[in-house]
């Protein structure tokens, strides 16, 4: 699939996604493809762990932890068993990046992957891609397939005492699985259940042992900071966010697609610059990060920058990157509805209040509940919030917080709209 | 016992499981990728082929339905030839994927998930596929398609497509 959006060449993720047939490994190491990787293996684990730990780099599944601290965790016995595990599985609603990324210039993920296990010390590597993503898999696959023909991956790497196989496994459809203790179950052959922490995947993960999850976007990124450091990494972004962050952008904007500009961006000027404006009618509100983010009015899109700090700011987040844009026409009712299907479909059953918390909330949402006492949509909101906020941290995962989150944001939102529109549901 | 199971991976699928096992440190790991080997093979996963994993990997039954009624792309229920998956998360419906789901369903004269008599289509409603910048989008087999102007665009894209793998 192609995304419409024209690749800014200055950046970090995108810089090969000009080059015909990039996928190929010779294609790619023309275009200095793999020199990370080389140089990587003149460096000391330890130097790699401190310029990504200085990079400042942040998770980019939507949790925004900083990578190199994350790194920091990890048991730092080389001999010892570990796993590194890349997140393919991008399941928030709204989120395409990492498809447009691995469909177009897989070795980047490859590489990033093995200056990471080469940091790490781990041995064995798998990127859990999400199971519609056949053919996204199969690419992965055939370059895996190049990499261990040219020698990158495998035993005795290039002559060095560093060995790294890496796997692609696919899942099979279920959101959870993108939680990371969700996505070792699921990598166990197990419902995707997240697991309680502590303990931490980092100290033990799949199978038991010391596992590493990190993001596609965020291994990506690995290779242009061992290329060119830390330092330089930093000219983009805030002092809290730094570097370049994708963001995939669908809904009533002209132009629908995957970028990657600095964090810190003016999200005006991604929807009027980067998209082309609003397709018809004008704005009326952004999810700016994913379905699990809070919705943001039309006045605060136009206000917010989009880096972590300044989305959470207005009591949303920068999640995943993932920027729904809504115009006039558009009912937040609707929206909330459809947000509500989605998590308690996708709810994995084990905790009470996110199991029995989302479909309560959905049936609300759908249905003027037959109780005297929330006869006025006030009464009906106020029941929804406060089912919602009940559900907050009182589970495993974040799931149960991802569905509250969103469903307080339109409330907060859009008080009015929503009071109009339980007014006229029907019980 | 296996043996008299009417179910069993051909040759080149039981080539194609060991090389799976390979990429593994245990035998559970390897379930999934499994799974999925026997619904190419089978189209789905009744009790039959249950069984035959199970004595396969030596999984207790349990434990593998138990992983099919988890996850959203495998069935325990008959599928067709192809399966068609529409979207029907926030972009997609904003594009009208639900509508497009349920004129699907009259077109076929039949429900969600429920196979056409013909044994020719099976039609899901998904949660966000991942493809927003082409909503509404659908995916038929393991091919996406979008954005899909209407019922008769994704009728076509339906008819034009070889069968599901």
């Amino acid at each position: 699939m192609n995304s419409n959006l024209q690749p800014n060449f200055n950046y970090v993720l995108l810089s090969h996604h000009h080059i015909p047939n990039v996928q190929e490994i010779e294609v790619y190491e023309q275009a200095e493809g793999y020199s990370a990787f080389k140089k990587s293996l003149s460096l000391t684990p330890d130097f790699i762990k401190e310029e990504v730990k200085a990079s400042g780099l942040r998770g980019r599944g939507g949790a925004g932890f900083p990578t190199g601290i994350k790194w920091g965790f990890f048991s730092k016995d080389r001999e010892a068993k570990k796993y590194l595990l890349c997140n393919a599985d991008e399941s928030e609603p709204g989120t395409f990046k990492d498809r447009f990324l691995v469909e177009k210039n897989p070795h980047l993920l490859i590489e990033g992957m093995l200056i990471s296990a080469w940091a790490l010390g781990t041995q064995k590597g798998y990127i859990y891609i999400r199971g519609e993503f056949y053919h996204q898999a199969k690419i992965l696959e055939k370059a895996i397939t190049q990499a261990y023909q040219k020698g990158y991956l495998g035993k005795n790497i290039l002559g060095k005492d560093f060995s790294f196989d890496l796997y692609v496994h696919r899942g099979a459809g279920a959101y959870i699985c993108g939680e990371e203790t969700g996505m070792i179950s699921s990598l166990e052959g197990k419902k995707g259940q997240p697991k309680l922490k502590p303990p931490f995947p980092a100290i033990k993960g799949y199978r038991g042992y010391p596992t590493m999850v990190n993001n596609v976007e965020s291994l990506a990124a690995v290779p242009w900071i061992i290329s060119f450091g830390a330092a330089r990494y930093r000219q983009w972004g805030t002092e809290k966010s730094p570097g370049t962050k994708l963001f995939s952008i669908s809904g009533d904007v002209k132009k629908a697609g995957v970028i990657e500009v600095p964090l810190g961006t003016p999200l005006k000027n991604i929807i009027e610059d980067h998209c082309g404006g609003m397709r018809e009618a004008p704005l009326k509100a952004v999810i700016p990060g994913g379905s699990s983010a809070p919705i943001l009015t039309a006045e605060q899109a136009y206000k917010v920058k989009m880096d972590y700090e300044d989305v959470a700011s207005y009591g949303s987040m920068l999640g995943s990157g993932a920027i729904i844009v809504l115009d006039q026409t558009r009912s937040i009712a609707e929206i909330l509805k459809w947000t509500l299907e989605f998590y308690h479909h996708e709810s994995c059953g084990q905790c009470t209040p996110c199991r029995e918390g989302t479909g309560w909330m959905e049936k609300i949402a759908k249905r003027r509940p037959s109780v005297e006492k929330t006869s006025t949509p006030e009464e009906v909101m106020d029941l929804l919030n406060r089912v919602a906020q009940n559900m907050r941290g009182q589970t495993i995962c974040a799931l149960a917080a991802a569905a509250a989150m969103p469903t307080q944001g339109i409330l907060k939102a859009f008080p009015e709209e929503m009071k109009a529109y339980f007014g006229n549901l029907k019980s | 016992m296996s043996t008299s199971l009417p179910f069993s991976f051909t040759e080149k699928n039981l080539k194609e499981y060991q090389e799976i096992l390979s990429r593994y440190d245990d035998i559970e790991s390897a379930l999934l990728p499994v799974l999925h080997l026997a619904q190419e093979q089978h189209g789905y996963l009744p009790t039959v082929v249950v069984e035959y994993i199970s004595s396969l990997m030596g999984i207790p039954k349990i434990k593998i339905q138990e992983v099919i009624s988890f996850y959203d792309m495998f069935y325990d229920t008959p599928t067709a030839k192809k399966i068609v998956q529409v979207c029907t998360n926030i972009t997609c419906s904003l594009y009208g994927g639900r509508k497009i789901h349920q004129e699907l369903l009259s077109h076929y004269n039949t429900q969600n998930m429920v196979p056409t008599k013909d044994g020719e289509i099976f039609i899901q409603k998904m949660e966000c596929l991942g493809a927003c910048e082409i909503a509404p989008c659908i995916r038929v087999g393991n091919d996406y398609y979008g954005p899909i102007q209407d019922t008769q665009e994704a009728l076509n894209k339906i008819k034009g497509e070889s069968a599901n793998p």
